[in-house]
């Protein structure tokens, strides 16, 4: 049983048999991985908080051959978020960011730059960005780094680089094709479009191609905000194949 | 013949799969031993079964276990009705219940809201609790959610359903387990158990 040692991430833990939880992790040197943690429940558990959603560790694993689910042996607290125990809408924030790396990425396919931009997007959150603008900033991100980027200078449908998508034009964005979509394939198809004002365009352009460091410089508000939400929600909904938690879930309880 | 006997097998093994913790080769295993076992043994368990779901049901005060409308606490006119005690599964209580160091009643949520799965208040037994505070006579709850994430969020929002009621709210303390030493303790553990301090 070969041992795999990588900086991880919680994205979920979940209850299994009397005392032991199955976790699932993004790793640094190994992408999304699930592992089951002997006795994690316990008092005296060896693991401690370590896997706990949202937090940091440095992982030991054994793979199994044959199995996707490792065995973890040691798990270190490498980095805590501590607001993110301690304000729902924070706490919303980043669950939604951590439902969206489990539902979009692969098994076992190592992506540094995912792993960094999740360690970013709990950073910005932990430190009081403002929790909505922060995870819409993170989507957007993930979608860019998973091949799920939305398209915004080639129409969706048909790739022909259209005029019309050009500066200072409202596109029209649809979900199902994941992304702008020109006049005549607009015409064609059947799709729900969601307008994207010029600004909102930019914005977004703008955000796919930020790195994580300095993505919460961005700010949006009214029009841009709104308009990005509508169509970001849509088009995670789409991906990930089922309507994840709401990300103002809890924030209003 | 054998194709409705293997319906059979399959229906046990289905129904086997629901219980948590059980997947489908354990699901199968059970399901054979179930089969092997002489008749009367293997009916004692379906006899057990139907006692529990007909003989007990949740306590319509405290969503405790009950074998009547009240469970054996809401009952007990020497509990001290000023004090509520707030756990996620009955389990909870029955360990605080052996441990001796708690006298007054408990309310059981059944459930915890979870930020990750979308469970929401209206999931748990919440309302259920402000409603007892409504009905006056309580001075103190004490929140025993676990120190998990989920156990976390309903903490935090039972604070702000209770707080209204100008009742005290308090949480049980958290940090290091009786018996080990502080330098194993994880910091997130040495943490909470400083924030947790008393004055002596
Ligand atoms: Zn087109
Ligand atoms: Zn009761």
């Amino acid at each position: 049983m070969p041992l795999l040692k990588t900086p991880a991430i919680t994205l979920k833990s979940r209850k299994w048999g009397e005392a032991d939880r199955i976790v699932t992790f993004y790793t640094l040197r190994f992408g999304k991985l699930r592992g089951v943690a002997r006795g994690a429940r316990r008092i005296k558990s060896r693991f401690g908080s370590a896997l706990e959603p949202f937090v940091q560790c440095d992982l030991n694993l054994f793979e199994k051959p044959n199995d996707t689910l490792h065995r973890v042996s040691q798990a270190d607290i490498k980095e805590t978020f501590p607001a993110l125990r301690e304000d729902l809408a924070l706490m919303a924030g980043a669950a939604r960011m951590a439902n969206l790396v489990t539902a979009i990425t692969p098994d076992a396919d190592p992506a540094p730059k995912i792993f960094d931009t999740l360690v970013q997007g709990f950073r910005s959150l932990n430190e009081g960005h403002e929790p909505a603008l922060t995870t819409l900033l993170f989507q957007i991100k993930l979608l860019g780094l998973t091949g799920f980027r939305p398209q915004t200078d080639h129409c969706a449908a048909c790739g022909k680089d259209t005029q019309t998508l050009g500066a200072g034009s409202t596109g029209r964005f649809s979900a199902l094709a994941g992304g702008l979509v020109c006049d005549p394939c607009v015409h064609r198809r059947s799709d729900r479009y969601l307008f994207l004002s010029p600004g909102s365009l930019a914005f977004l352009q703008q955000a796919l191609r930020m790195t994580p460091e300095v993505l919460n410089r961005l700010k949006a508000s009214g029009q841009v905000r709104s308009e990005l939400e509508l169509a970001i929600e849509a088009y995670v909904t789409c991906v990930a194949g089922k309507r994840l938690p709401p990300v103002d879930f809890l924030a209003s309880c | 013949m054998a194709m409705d006997q293997q319906g059979l097998l399959a229906r046990l093994i289905r129904e086997l799969v629901r219980l948590p913790g059980i997947g489908q080769k354990t699901a199968q295993r059970l399901a054979f031993h179930i089969l092997k076992t002489e008749q009367e043994e293997a009916l004692r368990l379906a006899d057990a079964i139907h006692a529990v779901k007909d003989g007990l049901t949740f306590c319509r005060q405290c969503r405790n276990i009950a074998e009547g409308d009240l469970c054996e606490f809401c009952l007990d006119p020497k509990r001290d009705s000023t004090k509520i005690l707030v756990v996620e599964e009955p389990s909870t209580l029955y360990a605080i219940e052996r441990s001796g160091g708690f006298r007054g009643l408990y309310h059981v949520l059944l459930g915890t809201l979870s930020p990750l799965d979308g469970v929401g208040p209206s999931d748990i037994r919440a309302q259920e609790l402000a409603d007892r505070l409504k009905a006056g006579g309580v001075q103190e709850v004490i929140l025993a959610t676990n120190p998990t994430i989920e156990g976390e969020a309903t903490a935090i929002y039972l604070t702000r359903l209770i707080k209204p009621f100008g009742v005290k709210v308090s949480r049980i303390a958290y940090g290091i387990p009786v018996g080990m030493d502080i330098e194993y303790a994880d910091e997130v553990t040495l943490i909470k158990s400083l924030e947790g301090r008393r004055d002596l």
